[in-house]
């Protein structure tokens, strides 16, 4: 085996355990400290595939925003921080079905996917994947309408939330 | 190196596990956290994927992926702390004023 | 970039523009709360339709394949931003008779019409997710708009949560179609799938999976659970506007990606869609029997109607029918949509605060009392139920007609069936209203009264000149790569 054999094997570990416990775990605060792990988990991965841009967005995004925001609102509704309850719904044997049949339908098409088992091309040493991503997202030949759409679409967003949190007088 | 088809089973395991969250569990966090791991799965897909074809495309999707999930953030705990306010519940099944 | 590029988005330029600016205007210079926003947020739509309908008859790409202008895309800009304008009008005294009047509404309606107006132009795949999200987010913060009361409140967390795990989906079925084509742009999956350059199975749980996704959002069976609750508990101007805007939405992206660029996978996904579009037409009209809330009754009766149009969807493979099922389904969104707007401004005219107003039996006597508002509701539920002269019975004749012609006989008996139960349902409504004695409440503001009208009259009028709209819509074909 080989070092990079083994940084994958742990993170993949870690990466699915912690996704698990997300799912199981009662504590919602412990669910999201799990999903923080998923998320450093994938930022790796990240790493391992190249696109150290994207592992440090993740980190930014994912870990420093949106993780943040869930625990502001796990906090704000303490209430139920931790429920004495069933924590499951009442269909969940179906839905134990549905994910294994999802699950089994996923990695039957993967195998057959002809690159499946070949190896990952190097990058190029010259090629500047953020400089280029960059470009790509400002050219009109690219990718510049998603660009500017997401930008709308974060302006609707921010009116929308504080439309939803704006007190009534 | 590695085969990037052991990228993609992993963003498979991952799906699932997002979508059994959604499936089973009561708590809105919960769900949308569930929900958050199966976008991430689909990002990992996209890298792994970009990295075979040697294609910048797969992670700019990634990148947008990632703006939407922080919009949906926004409004949706917006929406759940609200729905708090109101009840002093956020389990989905008790989502259940309107009946047929 | 050329001007070309930028003229082939203009509609949508000039509605982003004009919402963007709308929210400073009515922060900075009308302040107070009856002011103009509805009537500058209608004026930006009609501008904005201008710039569509002026691109009338052109056929290109812009931005290196990102968006494209066809006559499906103007047909479905044009249908957006008059749902919009309806959508304006039935909300405008609805809001103020519910004391929940802010003109954030009208901006976050703009912001959702700029999502689907960018779904019927959509070329890629990214373009596609995004603009989903751009049609969805507004409409999640809409439905909940009549906080802090616990029914849109709830609808709006059903509706975000399902909305987004049907996001989840979308964006797996995305990475597989680029896993398997290694491109996202439905130009680029068509080629690849020509070269054999593409793995046709990864690429057919990608479709699959995007129409999970989407199906939900057009509330096909089995992905419909939330309806009935999120239609019931949304406002219902929002609730109008979503059953024909984000429906409309939906079926634009599932025409534009699996007419022009799946059309190789029909043999592994026809027989899915079939079976989807039977359901959905049979639990939709089914179901609706029991109801006895007009607003939960017209939510199964808008999953049936996306049941209809995901026949002419059932035959995207066959190359020689697609472009009239194409027309078809556009044509059946036309009077869906006339006939939907129409149905819920009489339910708005009947609504009054904390949900009342909207059982079945408060429909009794309406016809005594109201006859104008009546006979409009009667001719809207005739069209619903497929009855000449109406446009909802020329919508189902094209509609069957692609489906006979692509050979589904069965799908096709099976929506001819579905429709004599729907009878049942809907002209009971009729029999309410005129047979049965009672002491409607209307509030039927000039706005309303106005949608009602001209959308009765439309339905009745447009069916018999059914002719040149349907040769407009069969104009409006997908632009292939």
């Amino acid at each position: 085996m080989t070092a990079l054999q083994i940084i994958f094997l742990i993170t993949a570990v870690i990466t699915l355990g912690a996704a698990a416990m997300v799912v199981i775990t009662r504590n919602l605060v412990h669910a999201a400290l799990w999903l923080i792990m998923t998320f450093f988990g994938i930022s790796v991965l990240y790493v391992l595939l190249n696109a150290g841009f994207l592992a440090v967005a993740q980190v930014v995004i994912y870990i420093g925003a949106i993780s943040i925001l869930m625990i502001f609102a796990i906090m704000l509704t303490r209430r139920v921080q931790q429920d004495f309850g069933p924590q499951t719904n009442a269909a969940w044997p179906w839905a134990l079905v549905i994910a294994a049949a999802l699950f089994g339908g996923l990695i039957w098409i993967f195998s057959g996917w002809g690159n499946f088992f070949t190896q990952a091309p190097v990058m190029g040493e010259r090629a500047d994947p953020l400089r280029q991503l960059g470009m790509a997202l400002v050219s009109p030949e690219q990718y510049v309408i998603p660009f500017e759409v997401a930008s709308v679409m974060l302006t609707a967003a921010l009116i929308g939330a504080i439309m939803v949190a704006w007190e009534r007088k | 190196m590695l085969p990037v088809g052991y990228y993609i089973a992993l963003s498979a395991i991952l799906f699932t596990l997002g979508a059994l969250g959604v499936l089973i569990r009561r708590n809105s966090i919960v769900i949308f956290m569930s929900i958050e791991l199966m976008l991430n799965a689909g990002n990992l897909a996209f890298v792994a994927f970009a990295r075979a074809y040697q294609s910048l495309s797969g992670q700019i999707f990634v990148f947008f992926i990632m703006a939407v999930a922080a919009a949906e953030v926004a409004v949706g705990l917006a929406l759940i702390v609200a729905i708090f306010q109101t009840k002093r519940s956020i389990d989905v099944d008790q989502l259940n004023t309107m009946q047929g | 970039m050329n001007v070309q590029d930028l003229y082939a988005i203009s509609p949508l330029i000039v509605l982003v523009t004009w919402a963007t600016l709308l929210i400073l205007v009515d922060v900075y210079i009308i302040r107070d709360r009856n002011g103009g926003t509805p009537i500058l947020a209608a004026l930006g739509l009609l501008v904005a339709m201008g710039f569509a309908i002026a691109q009338t008859g052109q056929q290109y790409t812009a931005f290196n394949g990102m968006a494209v202008v066809d006559g499906f895309a103007i047909f479905l800009q044009v249908l957006f931003l008059g749902s919009g304008l309806v959508g304006i009008a039935l909300a405008y005294n609805y809001l103020q008779r519910m004391g929940i009047e802010r003109s954030e509404y009208y901006i976050l309606l703009l912001y959702s019409i700029s999502g689907m107006m960018l779904m019927a132009i959509a070329a890629d795949l990214i373009v596609v997710f995004l603009a989903l999200e751009l049609l969805s987010i507004p409409l999640y913060v809409l439905a909940g708009f009549g906080r802090p009361k616990v029914e849109p409140e709830e609808a709006a967390l059903k509706y975000f949560l399902l909305g987004a795990f049907a996001g989840g989906f979308v964006v797996y079925g995305i990475a597989l179609a680029f896993g398997a084509t290694a491109t996202t742009s439905l130009a680029g999956i068509v080629q690849a799938v020509n070269a054999g350059s593409a793995n046709l199975t990864l690429l057919s749980i990608g479709a699959a999976l995007i129409l999970i996704g989407l199906g939900f959002k057009v509330a096909a069976v089995p992905f419909h659970m939330w309806t009935p609750d999120v239609y019931q508990g949304a406002p219902s101007a929002v609730t109008a506007f979503m059953s024909v805007g984000a429906k409309a939405g939906g079926f634009a992206a599932l025409l534009r990606v699996f007419v022009s660029a799946l059309p190789e996978l029909a043999a592994d996904l026809s027989p899915v869609l079939w079976v989807l579009a039977a359901l959905t037409m049979i639990l939709g009209n089914v179901v609706a029997i029991a109801q006895g809330n007009i607003k939960r009754l017209l939510a199964y009766s808008s999953i049936a109607h996306a049941g209809y149009i995901l026949m002419a969807l059932v035959v995207f493979g066959n190359t020689q029918v697609s472009s009239d099922a194409v027309a078809a389904a556009l044509f059946y969104l036309v009077a869906y949509a006339v006939t939907s707007f129409g149905a819920w401004a009489v339910v708005i005219a009947l609504e009054k605060a904390e949900q009342k107003g909207l059982a079945l039996d408060d429909y009794a006597g309406l016809g005594r009392k109201y006859p104008g508002l009546a006979a409009a509701m009667a001719v809207f539920m005739l069209s619903f139920t497929g009855v000449p002269p109406t446009l909802g019975f020329v919508g189902k004749l094209y509609l069957f007609r692609t489906v006979l012609e692509g050979g589904f006989i069965w799908l096709a008996v099976i929506g001819v069936l579905t429709s004599l139960v729907s009878a049942y349902y809907y002209l009971r409504i009729v029999v309410i209203m005129y047979m049965r004695d009672g002491d409607p409440q209307v509030h039927a503001e000039p706005w309303l009264r106005l949608t009602a009208g001209v959308t009765a009259v439309a339905t009745v009028v447009l069916s018999l000149y059914a002719g040149p709209l349907f040769a407009w819509a069969s104009q409006a074909v997908l632009k292939l790569f």
